[in-house]
């Protein structure tokens, strides 16, 4: 671009010369102060007040934050979603990274099996959530018609504590591992052969190339995984919902935050609780996003044959 | 070449036969884990409440598919929603295809003051999580008289950040700095270099975007679930959801409900495979 | 293909500028125009259409029949909406939205819940309630009433209470089978709990399925519940009703008459095996047991229940203030709930009546196969003439939240009931100081 007249003058002139550009990002932002940020600031101020969303608001200060910090239905709440993100994201990942690692041999129909494993990341998970819940019922499931027929006791999934925290688990790592198995392959598809020539070269068994050369190298993919678990367990709602209600199922053992926010806010119409919840989870997903952060990425010093990207 | 190489090679041509056969089964556990579920969704679409209940139960196809939809049907309007969340899909994924690759294209070619700042506050808003906005958000369409109402489901979301951000990454590498300096030297504005330039350039970015937006417009449930409450209008998941909790016992019809609802989307997403997950791979690794 | 050769470049910029910020305009104006595009407060805008939400069965299919032709004595019709899911949800998120509000709306026992945002809807006294006063249940009357005296939730069906019970498992025990006698031997909550022994001692089978039951019915049946109309807090009175509920309820769980079964499948399986002898409940849970347990036909019978009976269920129906047309719904509803009209009702929806002259029809009495050949209705008749007006806060659940888990506790967990008593009333004082109703 050469110099001329026009770009020596104040900025003024720019924006009115650029305003194409700023028209063009402005919905966005235009957007997001709407319903994004002026929400948040007005979830702060709703907090503080009493309010069912009818009638008027009553100022009751900090009491819905006091409240929370001791109400058991909360922690209850936080201790179920974390316990089912902990039986989800685990095994989720583990069973992505060998599908990953099977699909990356030099077999036929890739194609194929890609679409498969990826189908139930993209359908209805209201629908799936049906399905599930009638496969793990406790009288009529198919699940449980298994066990009988092999003489086992049978599990009831959606009356007991765990048995209902595993049936969401299966239904999250069921939804996720093809997709992050796909997302795996990408990450092992680009490491490039030259990497592993040298390890080969040095002597390094498969096992040992596996640990030292793969996954470092898949970091940043794993990475992306959890961040991404991470998000979605925070927020799980659909599958508890559908599959237990709006208070979790007995004992409330499903009961997630966000389920537990619902439940406040739309079905007890207690928004200044409601709000405050949804600020427990910002502080509880900040914290937790900053622990990932660390517990991930805190690698210094290169390996032998890695090259960190 | 020796004969300990040689048996060594034979071995190994053997290790490697047996771990191609398990590594094919193994695989084949995880496809069959993936469809099971859609398989037994047809099952029990397919049969009657009684056959579902029963033990042993059955596992195969049953012919009752047109009498349990004709049920699902008269108790509620599921193509209605089924309409209704086509439109309500298809009107998101225009607006965010549009308006995200208008921003993603400024952002990317072009080096306005504050660009740097104002993309930073654009990722920034990554961090917020959807449920702090929840409450207010329903307050907000209160007052704006969009409860109920589609504008609702649509708006909001009609510039997403995350269109943006992978929009600007494509943008940047796949746009010739070249092309768009020639365009400006025709003479043409900023707009129409869009239309002419970016958009062709980024049409499987779009593509991308805009399954990836149909997708999740279509399963939307929990701001859905709270903003609908005319029973004649509301969207596909939360009709579902309707109609699990009115008739909750009658599994042959809920089911049948459900396939509905799930049929179309897996249409479009087998449509459009190919660039979606050769894409959220791609963007996952570079990420 | 930039490329103009009709008049000088300059004039070109200018041009493709105008049309390229049309363009913006255009799409942000397009998007623009579905703004505000409903911000009508009631659902439909036909003028002689009104609009009514109720929920499965809680009205009489032939009766809206008729409405939807035409509401007599109106120029109007109705339109009905089947509102699935969770009702009052819907409700208070469409009054909360001032979206798509209908014009009248069935309202469930729970209408307390309504009266902080009783401005919602319109006070029927303005419309001639008081005329028709006389025709209903007082009790139930009264539950309609707000706190402030408006009229506004409109009596529609009862749930008057009474023992059910199984005459061979009471009988096998050596108890009375007749539901005269039953009621003479169990006519206070003490001689019941003794009843509840001796049939847990001679044949193992438990009187009640869990002890959250006989809390609930008692106080269902109390004058006096957790609050008083003026907002006084009652709950913690040591005489007082739920103090009282409470101790009947814990004696019965440590007297081990309770089967301890929770959720409702677990429920239904007892009383179809056998498990649980009797249960408390209003007259409507008698066509639920005959689809429950159609087997054990002819073993059951109705007696009145220890002490007073109580009312538990029942619904209402309400006129919210942005109907088109209050005159003419208020005809609609009282034409709906006419004592005339509630016999039918009882015939299509087996709904029982809120006003007493109904229960002279020859329909409301005969003798029921399933139970034995008795008169049941005739039982519920007699316990509807005798529930006691009470009070329903709309902060009453908050407290009843804790003391129910509580029970529960002591129930099945074996908690030391005056710690489980402490740890509810601290809840319930907790959640109230949350809401600024306590401090």
């Amino acid at each position: 671009m050469t110099t001329s007249p026009l770009t020596t003058r104040r900025p003024v002139s720019a924006l009115k010369r650029y305003w194409p550009q700023y028209l063009a990002i402005s919905p966005f932002y235009i957007l997001f102060l709407v319903f994004g940020l002026f929400p948040i600031v007005f979830s702060l101020y709703i907090s503080l007040h009493d309010w069912d969303g009818i009638g008027t608001m009553k100022w009751v200060g900090l009491a819905q934050f006091q409240y929370l910090l001791v109400d058991p239905r909360f922690w209850n709440a936080v201790s179920n979603t974390f316990i089912i993100w902990f039986m989800s994201t685990i095994p989720m990942l583990f069973f992505a990274l060998v599908i990953a690692v099977l699909l990356h041999q030099n077999i036929r129909s890739k194609g194929f099996y890609r679409v498969a494993y990826f189908m139930p990341n993209v359908t209805s998970m209201v629908a799936m959530a049906l399905v599930f819940g009638s496969v793990f019922s406790d009288t009529f499931g198919i699940v449980n018609s298994a066990l009988k027929s092999l003489s086992l006791d049978t599990v009831p999934w959606l009356t007991s504590d765990w048995g209902i925290k595993t049936t969401i688990a299966v239904m999250v790592i069921w939804r996720f591992t093809g997709y992050n198995a796909i997302i795996f392959l990408a990450g092992l598809q680009a490491i490039s052969s030259d990497v592993y020539d040298a390890a080969k070269m040095d002597g390094a068994g498969t096992a040992r190339i596996f640990a030292q050369v793969t996954i470092p190298m898949l970091r940043p993919v794993i990475l992306f995984t959890v961040i991404t678990s991470t998000i979605g367990g925070l927020s799980l709602f659909t599958e508890p919902q559908v599959l237990l209600g709006n208070t979790g199922g007995p004992n409330e053992s499903g009961m997630t935050i966000v389920l537990y926010q619902y439940n406040q806010a739309f079905t007890q119409f207690d928004f200044g609780y409601g709000s405050a919840i949804g600020w427990a989870l910002f502080v509880i997903a900040a914290l937790f996003a900053a622990i990932n952060w660390r517990l991930v990425s805190e690698r210094t010093g290169t390996k032998k044959w890695g090259r960190t990207k | 070449m020796t004969t300990t190489q040689a048996r060594r090679d034979a071995r190994a041509l053997k290790q490697s036969r047996v771990a191609r056969i398990v590594t094919h089964l193994a695989i084949l556990v995880g496809v069959v884990l993936s469809i099971f579920p859609f398989y037994w969704l047809v099952v029990m679409a397919t049969n009657t409440t009684a056959e579902i209940f029963g033990y042993p139960p059955k596992l195969i196809f049953g012919t009752h598919l047109f009498e349990n939809i004709g049920h699902v049907l008269a108790a509620i309007d599921l193509f209605g929603a089924l309409g209704n969340t086509l439109f309500v899909a298809l009107s998101c994924t225009v607006l965010v295809m549009f308006f995200d690759s208008l921003a993603a294209f400024a952002f990317a070619k072009f080096e306005f003051p504050f660009r740097r700042t104002l993309f930073a506050v654009l990722l920034a808003t990554f961090m917020i999580p959807a449920q702090l906005s929840l409450v207010p958000n329903f307050v907000v369409m209160s007052q704006l008289g969009w409860i109920g109402s589609f504008q609702a489901l649509i708006i909001p979301g009609a510039a997403n950040a995350f269109g943006i951000f992978l929009l600007r990454q494509l943008a940047a590498g796949a746009i010739p700095d070249e092309l768009v300096e020639a365009a400006r030297i025709d003479g043409a504005g900023f707009f129409r270099t869009y239309f002419q330039v970016a958009v062709p350039m980024l049409r499987g970015g779009l593509a991308f975007l805009g399954i990836f937006t149909f997708i999740g417009a279509w399963n939307d449930y929990i701001w859905p679930l709270i903003v609908l409450v005319d029973p004649k209008r509301q969207t596909l998941q939360v009709a579902l959801a309707q109609l699990s909790s009115i008739y909750g016992t009658d599994y042959g019809m809920v089911m049948a409900g459900a396939l509905i609802s799930v049929v179309p989307l897996i249409g479009v997403f087998l449509i459009g495979s190919r660039h979606f997950i050769a894409n959220i791979a791609a963007g996952a690794v570079k990420g | 293909m930039l490329n103009d050769e009709s008049g000088n470049p300059m004039d070109d910029l200018s041009r493709r500028r105008f049309m390229s910020v049309t363009m913006a305009v255009a799409g942000l104006a397009a998007t623009g125009a579905l703004v505000g595009c409903s911000r009508t407060e009631s659902i439909s805008t036909d003028p002689n259409l009104l609009t009514l939400w109720y929920w499965n069965r809680s009205i009489s299919e032939k009766l809206l029949d008729s409405a939807r032709r035409s509401i007599t004595g109106t120029p109007r019709r109705l339109r009905t909406d089947l509102i699935g899911g969770d009702f009052d949800v819907k409700l208070r998120t469409s009054l909360a939205g001032r979206a798509y509000v209908p014009d009248i709306t069935g309202l469930n026992s729970n209408v307390a819940l309504y009266f902080p945002s009783e401005d919602q809807f319109v006070d029927m006294n303005e419309l001639g309630a008081q005329e028709h006063k006389a025709d209903y249940l007082p009790w139930k009357w009264q539950f309609g009433v707000t706190p402030t005296d408006r009229m506004c939730f409109w009596p529609m069906d009862t749930g008057p209470t009474a023992q059910f019970y199984r005459t061979d498992l009471f009988a096998a025990a050596s108890l009375p089978r007749d539901p005269d006698e039953v009621a003479a031997t169990t006519d206070t909550w003490p001689a019941w709990l003794e009843a509840g022994k001796k049939l847990k001692r001679n044949s193992g089978v438990s009187l009640l399925a869990n002890a959250s039951i006989v809390y609930s019915q008692i106080v269902n049946a109390s004058a006096e519940r957790y609050f008083s109309p003026a907002g006084r807090a009652l709950f913690q009175d040591p005489g007082g009703t739920i103090r009282r509920a409470w101790d009947v309820a814990v004696a019965a769980a440590q007297a081990g008459i309770t089967a301890k079964v929770l959720t409702p499948a677990e429920q239904n399986s007892a009383w179809v095996s056998g498990k649980v002898a009797s249960h408390i409940e209003a007259v409507w849970w008698g066509p639920i047991l005959k689809s429950t347990a159609p087997n054990s036909s002819g073993k059951w019978a109705v007696a009145h229940q220890p002490g007073a009976p109580g009312n538990s269920g029942g619904s209402f129906l309400a006129i919210p203030k942005s109907c088109k047309d209050p005159k003419a719904a208020f005809d609609f509803i009282t034409w709906l709930t006419s004592p005339e009209a509630q016999i039918q009702t009882y015939e299509d929806v087996q709904l029982f009546p809120s006003a007493p002259k109904a229960f002279e029809s020859p329909q409301l009495s005969s003798p029921d196969k399933f139970f034995g050949g008795q008169d049941v209705l005739g039982v519920f008749q007699e316990s509807a003439k005798e529930v006691p007006i009470t009070f329903i806060s709309p902060y009453d659940s908050q407290v009843s939240e804790g003391v129910l888990k509580e029970l529960t506790n002591v129930e099945t967990q074996g908690k030391d009931p005056d710690r489980a008593w402490a740890d509810a009333m601290n809840q319930g004082i907790r959640q109230l100081e949350k809401r600024g109703l306590m401090k």
